[in-house]
C-alpha cells in the first residue's frame, strides 16, 4: 500500500493565447505542455500522467495528448467534461500523485474562444428544437453563463445591500495588476469605476467589465511527489489541502441559495482538512469568469463575513497592500478565459518568488486558489517551504 | 394580429419526460412533475424522485402563485428572436407549493418599481408560436 505523498507544482506552461489564434485545440495542448515542461525542466518520459478538462463540445483526450507528446506509457489518464474547469484536472492530478498511481502528472485546460459559452453553442439550426433541459430556459432567453450570474448579482444585491459599484470595485483593482503583466493581460490602461459603471449591460445588474475576457487559450501545470520535486529546476510549490463541492441541483439558475453555493461547500472540506486557517493566507487567486464569483469565494472562504463581499472589497482589500492581494496576475477579466488554471500558474509564481513587477510588499508563503461557482466548485491551499 | 418578427423562437423539442409540461401550457396549466410515492414536486423532470428515488412519477397541476427568486434585464440577445424583444425580464420565481420548487421564466406586465425580489407573482401564458404557449409570471392580483 502506497502511502500518502505530499504534492508538489513543479512546472507550468501557457500557449499562444489570443481571440483568434488560428490554432487548433491540439496544437495550443501542445504548446502549454511544452511550456511547463521546459519551466520544470522535464521530458515526456518522466511523465506517466495526463489529467485533462475540456468542454464536450471542445474536447481534448487525455490519452491523445500523451501520444502526441510521445508519452510513452500512462499509468494515469482522465479526460473530463463536466464540472469546475481546470480544477477538476487538477484536483485528479492531485489526487493521482498523492496516492501514488501516478508520479508526474501533466495536468491541462485547453479552451476555444469561439463556441465556449457552451449553451448558445448547442442550438442546432432555426427549425432545430432544444432538446434535454435547454427546453426550460433557452426559450426564455436564458442561453449563456451571463444569464444565471445576473441573477446571481441581484440576489446578493437584494440579501445584502451589495451595490453594483461593489463589483466594479473589484475590476478596478484587479486592472491595477492586469496593468503590471503586459504580456498577457489584454488591457493595459487602468479602468476607473466611471468606465465600470458605463460599460453596457449584458443582463443588469451584469456589466460587460463583470466578464471573462474569450480566447483561445491552453495552460498546463505538471505535479510530482516531494521527493521527485526536490531535484527540479524550480522552487516547489506544494498542495496543503483541496476539496471539490457541488450544489444538489446541477442547474446553476436553479441552485437552492444563490449566494450560497458550492463554493461554500468546497471551502468548508478544504478547511476540515488543514492546520491552516484564513488568517494564514497571503495571496489569493479566486476564479472570475463573472467578478461576482471571487466575491462568492471571498464569503465562502471565511476572508470576510458572509454578505460582506461589496465592502471587503470595496475597501481596498483585494488589492496589493490590502488584507488579501487576489489575482495579481489581472484575473481572467484581462489575461483571457484560461478557465481557473491561471489562478493556480500565478499563485505558484507568487509563492517561488518569480512574480516579477507582481511580486508583493511581503513574500507570499500560502495561497489560495478556488474555481467555479453555482452547481460545482473547487479549492486548494498551496505553500512554500 | 401583429405581424411576425422574422426570426423563428427557440422552440422546446419535448420528450416522454418533458411532454407534459409543455401539453399543459397548450392548455394554460402550470403542470409541474409530481412523484406518486412522496408526492414532492420536482423542477426540471427527471426519471427518478430525487427525494425518495421512486421511478413512479406523474404530474400535478400547481397554482401558479409563487415569488421572485432573482431577476435581470437581459440587455443582449444571444439569439435573434430576442433582437427586437429587448430589453426583457429573465428570473427565477419559487412556486408556494414547495420550498425551492423553483423555475426559470420571464417576467412580464411589470412597473420597473414592481421589479423587486420577493415579489408575489401568478402564471399566466404568452405563446411562442402555435404549437408552443411558454408559462411565464405576472404581478400577482390584489
Amino acid at each position: 500500500m502506497a502511502k500518502k505523498q505530499r504534492v508538489a507544482i513543479v512546472g507550468v506552461g501557457y500557449s499562444t493565447v489570443g481571440r483568434n489564434t488560428g490554432l487548433s485545440l491540439d496544437t495550443l495542448t501542445a504548446q502549454s505542455s511544452i511550456a511547463a515542461m521546459e519551466d520544470a525542466g522535464v521530458t515526456p518520459k518522466d511523465i506517466d500522467g495526463v489529467a485533462v478538462h475540456s468542454f464536450p463540445h471542445q474536447y481534448v483526450s487525455a490519452t491523445h495528448t500523451a501520444a502526441m507528446l510521445g508519452i510513452p506509457d500512462l499509468d494515469f489518464y482522465s479526460s473530463s467534461v463536466d464540472g469546475a474547469a481546470y480544477s477538476v484536472a487538477a484536483l485528479h492530478g492531485i489526487a493521482a500523485v498523492a496516492s501514488g498511481s501516478s508520479e508526474m502528472c501533466l495536468t491541462l485546460r485547453t479552451v476555444h474562444r469561439a463556441g465556449a459559452a457552451g449553451g448558445s453553442a448547442l442550438i442546432g439550426g432555426p427549425d432545430a428544437g432544444i432538446g434535454g433541459n435547454f427546453q426550460f430556459s433557452m426559450p426564455y432567453g436564458s442561453f449563456t453563463g451571463s444569464h444565471w450570474a445576473g441573477l446571481y448579482m441581484q440576489r446578493h444585491m437584494a440579501m445584502y445591500g451589495t451595490k453594483e459599484e461593489d463589483f466594479g470595485a473589484f475590476a478596478v483593482a484587479q486592472r491595477e495588476y492586469a496593468v503590471k503583466n503586459p504580456t498577457e493581460s489584454f488591457f493595459h490602461d487602468p479602468l476607473t469605476l466611471d468606465d465600470y459603471m458605463n460599460s453596457r449591460y449584458i443582463a443588469k445588474p451584469l456589466h460587460l467589465l463583470d466578464c471573462d475576457y474569450p480566447v483561445d487559450s491552453s495552460s498546463a501545470l505538471i505535479f510530482t511527489t516531494e521527493e521527485r520535486a526536490r531535484d527540479l529546476k524550480q522552487k516547489a510549490v506544494f498542495f496543503d489541502s483541496w476539496a471539490m463541492g457541488t450544489t444538489k441541483e446541477a442547474d446553476f439558475s436553479l441552485v437552492e441559495d444563490m449566494t450560497h453555493s458550492s463554493p461554500w461547500m468546497a471551502a468548508k472540506r478544504m478547511w476540515s482538512k488543514t492546520d491552516l486557517t484564513p488568517a494564514d493566507v497571503d495571496t489569493a487567486g479566486l476564479y472570475d469568469g463573472f467578478t461576482f464569483i471571487a466575491m462568492q469565494w471571498m464569503e465562502a472562504l471565511g476572508f470576510c463575513g458572509e454578505g460582506e463581499s461589496g465592502p471587503f472589497v470595496t475597501a481596498g482589500n483585494t488589492r496589493a497592500d490590502g488584507l488579501l492581494p487576489t489575482n495579481t496576475d489581472g484575473g481572467a477579466c484581462n489575461v483571457g478565459r484560461r478557465h481557473g488554471a491561471n489562478f493556480f500558474i500565478e499563485v505558484t509564481r507568487q509563492l517561488r518568488g518569480t512574480a516579477g513587477d507582481r511580486a508583493l510588499p511581503k513574500q507570499p508563503k500560502v495561497g489560495v486558489v478556488a474555481n467555479a461557482v453555482g452547481g460545482f466548485a473547487a479549492s486548494a491551499l498551496l505553500t512554500a517551504d | 394580429m401583429t405581424q411576425q418578427a422574422a426570426a423563428s423562437p427557440p422552440i422546446p423539442a419535448p420528450n416522454e419526460l418533458t411532454a407534459f409540461f409543455w401539453e399543459g401550457a397548450k392548455q394554460d396549466k402550470l403542470l409541474i412533475q409530481q412523484c406518486n410515492s412522496c408526492h414532492k414536486f420536482q423542477h426540471w423532470p427527471e426519471p427518478v424522485c430525487h427525494h425518495c428515488l421512486s421511478f413512479d412519477l406523474g404530474h400535478g397541476e400547481v397554482s401558479g402563485r409563487g415569488t421572485v427568486y432573482s431577476y435581470e434585464i437581459a440587455t443582449q440577445a444571444f439569439h435573434p428572436y430576442f433582437e427586437d424583444k429587448l430589453p426583457f425580464v429573465i428570473a427565477v420565481v419559487e412556486l408556494e407549493e414547495q420550498p425551492n420548487l423553483k423555475l426559470i421564466t420571464n417576467l412580464v406586465d411589470f412597473a420597473d418599481e414592481q421589479l423587486q425580489v420577493g415579489a408575489a407573482v401568478e402564471v399566466t401564458f404568452r405563446p411562442l408560436n402555435d404549437d408552443f404557449n411558454l408559462p411565464v409570471f405576472r404581478p400577482a392580483a390584489g
